[in-house]
This record gives structure tokens, C-alpha cells and sequence, in this order.
């Protein structure tokens, strides 16, 4: 063996020597320990434990009450087999469909209609503030809004000026989806929009300067230098709007009431009903695993998708 | 520290009171209902009086707006054992929190000294999922017993000369008769009957053609012939738009609306209709009739009830069980029923209903709840179960799904939720 070969070896043998380190960055650890431990605790106690549990009781039936019954992977069998659940699901992945590109694009083009235009702070504090309204008043509003008949103000409009009567976007079936994805994608449009524009304040303006001098068109300078520098943007506002379109509940609950129209009944909506209607907290748990799964696969699938079009590089 | 917060917070979570177990002797009692701003009026009167008679009680109200919410927040509670001390339950979910055992029995008290509600002054038919093996475990509040309500001047356009009522008197108020009315308000271009979606009507009109919905534990309605008769009758009149699903009337143009506009014959519903007509101002018109039957003799009709319950793990059980056996007693009712539109469910209140003579035979309203059923035990052991049967009967009757078709995965629906509840 060569003196070369040899010498990361003797390295290595060589006993490691014991710093002591000093007293005030063992303090300021202890401390950071005592301030994370609330933060921990209610991760174990609200998150981990519940999470645990849930996954336990997906294998038992279980009234909320009375004993639990260990029953295996039935209550996976009964959902996976189940029409209506079935139609959860497709309801779930329809409202993701429409809800997460329009509302990107959407708050793409508006936030590059807002990037660099004067008063934007005026803008942003409107275009977000359907994000810090309760999704129960703005589900009370758009109620008003799309009312069937002529109570809604949309139809009562149109059937008055027109003579034109529309559907009843909120008791339609065929509607019904297209009507909680307009809610959805207008009340999420604002962080959208914000989170967008902190992107588009990131992008050196020498870049762009550059790109103009080279003869790049508004197309062009969108393409081949904003998209890809906002693409870490996009990605991130993607995986989140995903997460959240599958996650929807209360906005769709109080909009539209799925009790009445199976056409808005998701996954969120059958866990709530199998479990806290049905007194089933196994089948309603199995529920919640499986759109634990389908929301994991779906960011892993975003996960790997991301490296054909996320450019991390300056 | 730490430990010591998490000791505390739990036990001020654990056990059902919300304060007041003070040594004065005083009492906060925590109780919860459904209901909007108006019904919750209702009860300022009674609360009112209760806390004169018993100063040393706090009433402290906990309601829920929706009764859709009510019973999962109640379930909430009762699993972390945070409930009411006095709760009601619907008749939908009283069999499978009477299964549980989290309601106190009752029995016991109100034969006592202190009861001002004694179980004969109760009606067997209405306890329905209220009382199990002999036991009671919930008091019915109120009742509204499902009759059909006619309009005489909608029949006399249709041609119709018989009154349903006087028919009915003389033992002819049978289902081929009342048929046949339907068919002709049909040829008059009105709605036959107008019905709510729900058990009240479509199992009165099943006990009306002779038909069973459950026996020994079994769904039998889509397969004993009588019952899968009155179904057929009501998915092809509701194809036919002999009957319309008030559930799906627009809203500007609803069941009451129809109804006073004299567009349909009867309007099946309970006494709460009393209001739907005085705002149309036109109350001679109208009046009630039973279910028919296939012989023209009464049979059982269907009566919506709700009933009060106690909690089992309740700390002021003494006071609790006063307050629930006075809410329910005959001077309870009188007092909260008072102008109201419910019918009493206890003997001896019956002034309420017949006192200003409206309908002409409001008597109808206490034989249907004299002789009627709450929603059938075995249903309601299975929580949400009523509700599913009503869905999918909704499906069928907006012809989305085929009869026989539809009457199969009915059976099939019943049997999952009842083999998963067991």
C-alpha cells in the first residue's frame, strides 16, 4: 500500500479530540429545546397521536362509543368496492382538475398584470383578503350568488336582462363542480397572487435587462427566463394548492351542502359523514388513510415530475 | 409544571359539568337541542319559569343550529365525555345511543315521587328506538304526527264532490278512493299529493297499502309485495308527476306555496302546515285526513318525534331528571307548545291542538299519534341509516334509477350499514 494510500487511514486512527464547548451555546441549546418542546408536544399530541390512531382504527370497527372489533382490511374492502365512495373520489380529483391549474394560471397572469405596476400593495391587500374571510361567510355570499331560479343574483340578473335562465349551479350535478371550483380558485386567488408576486421580486432585473438586449420579446422573456426562474414558485404553489384542493370541506359543506347533491360529496365530506353521522370511525378512518395515500402518491408523482421543469440555479 | 397543566386541563375536560357544583347548593345544568333563533325563543319561557321554581338550578342552553350537526357534536361530546347533562336526541339516533348505553334509564324515576311525568302519560307507539327491552331511556318531547291535508277547493276543480274527511268518518277513506283522486287532480292539471321525502310519508303510505318495512330485524320493504306496491305507486306517480318530491320543488315555487296556490289536492305534513295556510289567508279551505287504508279502517300513520334524555355519566342527575320530567310533563308542554305548531306527546294537553278548532278535524292529529309509530327500533339502531334509505329512495323517485333495480341496491344498502353497525 502506498504512503498515499496510507495516509487518510492514519488520519482517521488518530483519536479525536474532545472540545468542550462553551457554556453559553449549551445554554442557548437547553433553551431552544425548552421553547421547541410546546411546538413538539402539540405535534405528538395533535398530529402524530391522532394520526396513529386513525391508521389503527382503519383496521377496527368502532361506533365511537362502544368496544372496537378488530376487522382487519374490511373497511378498505368496503370503501374501495363502494359506488359512492367511488364518486368521492372522482368528485375529489374532478375539483383538483379545475381548481389547481385555473387558479395557477389565473394567479399567474395576475400577478405579472401586478409586478412592477404602481399602488400593487392596494391590489394585493384585495385580491387577499377573500383568503382572511371565513370560508362560511364566503360560501353565505356566493350561496346568494348562484342561487337557483331567480333567487340567486346571477340567474335573477340574466333571466332580467336576457331572458336567459340558467341551471341551478349549486343543485345541478352537472354544475355543481364547476360551480365550487369558481369559489375556490377566487377565494385562494390572493395568496396565490402574493406568493407569485414574492416569486417574481426574486428574478434579477439584470436577467431580464440582459434578455431584452438580446432582442427577447414579452413571449420569450415570459418563457425562456420568468417561468424558469419561477419555477421553484410554481412548483411549491402546486404541491400546496393540490394538498388543499383534496382537503376542501368546509367551503364546499356550507356552499353547497352534499347532504343534497352527491355531486359535491368528496373524500373530506365521507369521512365526516361515515364517522360523526354514521357512528363508523373505522370505515371513516380507512377513508382518511386513502386520501392520505392519494394526496402522497399524487406529490410524489409532482416530486418527480419536478425535475423536468424546476430550475433551482440562479 | 408541564405535567401539572396537562393534569389540570384534563381533569377540567373530564366529567360532564361545566361549573357549578358550588357548596351553596347551587347547580349549573348543561342541556342541548337543535333548532334556529325562533324555537330557541320558545324555550326563554320555559327556562323562565324553571329557574323561579328552582333557584338553585342555572339552566345554561347549548344549542346547535342544524339538527345535521347537532348529533355529530353530540357523539363529540359523549366520546370525550364533555355531553350535556340533558341532551336531546332525534328519533333517528336514540336506538344506537340507547345500544351504547350512554343515556341514563328512566324508569325508575319517573314512577318515583319527584316524577311529574309518569310513563303511562306516554303514548307505547311514540317511544319507538326510546326504549328498549322494557326500558326507558328517553321521554318524547313533542310530536308531529304526518296526516294528509286537502284542499277542498283544488278537489272540487278536479271534480272531486267526496270529502276526504267525511269519508273517512263513515269508514271509507280507502287507498283505491284516494287514488283515484290523485288521478283525477292529475287530469285537472294539479299535483295529486305533494310529499316530503322522508319516513313519515313513505312508510305511512306503505302501512296504508297493508305493507311491513321491518320484521324480525329485517328490511323487508323491497320485498314484502304490499310494500313494494306502495313503493311502486309512489315511483310511478312521482314519474308521472302525479305526486311531486317537495324536496325538490324550487324554492320559489314550493310545496306551501303550491299548496295555497290550490295547484295540488293534499299536501302530506304535520301540524306545522297550520302556518303554511295562515299565510295564505285562506283557512276554511282546508282540512286533514288520515294515511288511507286498503279497508278504509285507521291504520297506523307515522308521527316525527324527538326525545330528552339524560346523561349517564351526568354529575347533577337529581336535578337533571327534574328539569327533564318537567320540560316534558303536561305543564311543560302546555307552556312551551303554546301557539306552537307541534303536537303534544304527552295525555292530557290536548287543548292545544283541538282548543281553536283548527282544521275542523284537528282531533285527527291526536288519533294518528294515539295509535301512530315513531321511525321503526331496528332503523334507528343504525345511525345515519334513515337518512341513506331516503337518498336512495330519492333516486328512484327522480327516476335516476329503475325500480327493480333501484329496490335491489336499496336491500343491499340496508344490509351493509346494519351487518357493519353489528
Amino acid at each position: 500500500m502506498s504512503a498515499v494510500a496510507e495516509a487518510p487511514a492514519r488520519e482517521r486512527s488518530r483519536p479525536v479530540e474532545r472540545v468542550r464547548e462553551p457554556r453559553w451555546r449549551r445554554r442557548d441549546r437547553w433553551w431552544g429545546a425548552v421553547f421547541l418542546a410546546p411546538q413538539l408536544l402539540g405535534l405528538l399530541v395533535f398530529l402524530v397521536g391522532p394520526l396513529g390512531f386513525a391508521v389503527v382504527l382503519s383496521f377496527m370497527r368502532w361506533d365511537g362509543l362502544g368496544d372496537a372489533t378488530w376487522v382487519g382490511l374490511e373497511n378498505f374492502r368496503t370503501q374501495l368496492t363502494d359506488p359512492y365512495f367511488g364518486r368521492a373520489v372522482w368528485n375529489t380529483v374532478k375539483i383538483g382538475l379545475i381548481t389547481v391549474p385555473g387558479g395557477l394560471v389565473l394567479a399567474l397572469l395576475l400577478a405579472l398584470a401586478l409586478h412592477g405596476v404602481r399602488g400593487r400593495t392596494a391590489y394585493r391587500v384585495i385580491y387577499f383578503l377573500p383568503v382572511v374571510t371565513s370560508s362560511v361567510a364566503v360560501s353565505v355570499i356566493w350561496q346568494m350568488i348562484l342561487g337557483g331560479g331567480t333567487d340567486g343574483i346571477l340567474n335573477g340578473t340574466v333571466q332580467e336582462l336576457f331572458g336567459v335562465t340558467l341551471p341551478s349551479w349549486l343543485e345541478d350535478p352537472t354544475w355543481v363542480v364547476p360551480a365550487i371550483a369558481v369559489v375556490t380558485v377566487w377565494s385562494s386567488l390572493g395568496l396565490n397572487v402574493v406568493i407569485f408576486l414574492a416569486g417574481l421580486a426574486t428574478i434579477p432585473p439584470s436577467l431580464l435587462e440582459a434578455a431584452r438586449i438580446d432582442g427577447a420579446g414579452p413571449w420569450q422573456l415570459l418563457r425562456s427566463v420568468i417561468l424558469p426562474m419561477l419555477s421553484p414558485t410554481v412548483f411549491f404553489t402546486l404541491v400546496v394548492s393540490v394538498i388543499s384542493s383534496f382537503q376542501a370541506f368546509d367551503l364546499i359543506y356550507v356552499l353547497v351542502n352534499p347532504d343534497h347533491n352527491e355531486g359535491a360529496q368528496t373524500i373530506v365530506y365521507k369521512v365526516y359523514q361515515q364517522g360523526f353521522r354514521e357512528f363508523q370511525f373505522g370505515l371513516s378512518s380507512a377513508a382518511a388513510l386513502i386520501l392520505l395515500l392519494l394526496t402522497l402518491a399524487v406529490t410524489a408523482v409532482q416530486f418527480k415530475a419536478q425535475k423536468r421543469f424546476v430550475h433551482y440555479e440562479s | 409544571m408541564l405535567t401539572l397543566a396537562i393534569a389540570l386541563s384534563a381533569s377540567a375536560c373530564s366529567g360532564t359539568n361545566g361549573g357549578g357544583d358550588a357548596k351553596d347548593g347551587k347547580v349549573t345544568l348543561r342541556w342541548s337541542t337543535w333548532g334556529s333563533a325562533e324555537d330557541m325563543a320558545v324555550f326563554k319561557a320555559f327556562t323562565d319559569e324553571f329557574t323561579k321554581k328552582h333557584p338553585n338550578i342555572t339552566l345554561k342552553l347549548e344549542p346547535v343550529a342544524s339538527y345535521e350537526d347537532y348529533h355529530p357534536k353530540l357523539l363529540t361530546q359523549l366520546t370525550s365525555r364533555t355531553a350535556p347533562d340533558v341532551f336531546y336526541v332525534g328519533d333517528d339516533y336514540i336506538g344506537k345511543l340507547v345500544a351504547d348505553g350512554v343515556l341514563a334509564p328512566l324508569d325508575e324515576q319517573l314512577a318515583g315521587p319527584d316524577s311529574k311525568s309518569r310513563p303511562a302519560d306516554f303514548f307505547e307507539g311514540i317511544y319507538g328506538g326510546a326504549k328498549k327491552s322494557g326500558v326507558t331511556y328517553g321521554v318524547p318531547n313533542d310530536t308531529n304526527p304526518e296526516v294528509l291535508w286537502f284542499d277542498k277547493k283544488a278537489l272540487a276543480e278536479a271534480g272531486i264532490t267526496e270529502d276526504p274527511a267525511a269519508l273517512n268518518e263513515a269508514g271509507r277513506w280507502t287507498m283505491a278512493t284516494y287514488l283515484e283522486m290523485n288521478a283525477k287532480l292529475k287530469a285537472a292539471d294539479k299535483y295529486g299529493s305533494i310529499f316530503w321525502n322522508w319516513y313519515g310519508a313513505n312508510y305511512s303510505l306503505v302501512n296504508g297499502f297493508g305493507g311491513k318495512v321491518w320484521e324480525n330485524g329485517k328490511y323487508v320493504a323491497t320485498t314484502d309485495p304490499k310494500s313494494r306496491q306502495a313503493l311502486k305507486v309512489l315511483a310511478d306517480g312521482y314519474r308521472d308527476k302525479t305526486f311531486a318530491s317537495a324536496d325538490l320543488l324550487p324554492e320559489g315555487n314550493s310545496a306551501s306555496t303550491q299548496f295555497i296556490k290550490h295547484k295540488a289536492g293534499f299536501y302530506a305534513g304535520g301540524r306545522w302546515v297550520v302556518e303554511t295556510i295562515r299565510k295564505g289567508g285562506d283557512l276554511p279551505n282546508y282540512d286533514i285526513v288520515p294515511f288511507p287504508s286498503e279497508s278504509g279502517q285507521p291504520v297506523q300513520g307515522a308521527v316525527a318525534a324527538s326525545y330528552l334524555t339524560l346523561n349517564k355519566d351526568g354529575k347533577h342527575k337529581k336535578e337533571a331528571f327534574t328539569f327533564l320530567t318537567e320540560f316534558v310533563s303536561k305543564e311543560g308542554q302546555q307552556l312551551r307548545l303554546k301557539g306552537g305548531s307541534a303536537v303534544p306527546s304527552v295525555k292530557g294537553a290536548e287543548s292545544l291542538v283541538t282548543g281553536d278548532g283548527y282544521p275542523a278535524h284537528a282531533q285527527t292529529f291526536l288519533d294518528v299519534r294515539d295509535k301512530g309509530f315513531a321511525n321503526f327500533p331496528d332503523e334507528v339502531a343504525v345511525p345515519g341509516l334513515t337518512k341513506a334509505v331516503n337518498d336512495h329512495l330519492m333516486k328512484i323517485w327522480e327516476g335516476k334509477l329503475g325500480f327493480d333495480e333501484g329496490m335491489t341496491q336499496l336491500q343491499t344498502l340496508v344490509d351493509g350499514m346494519k351487518g357493519r353497525q353489528s
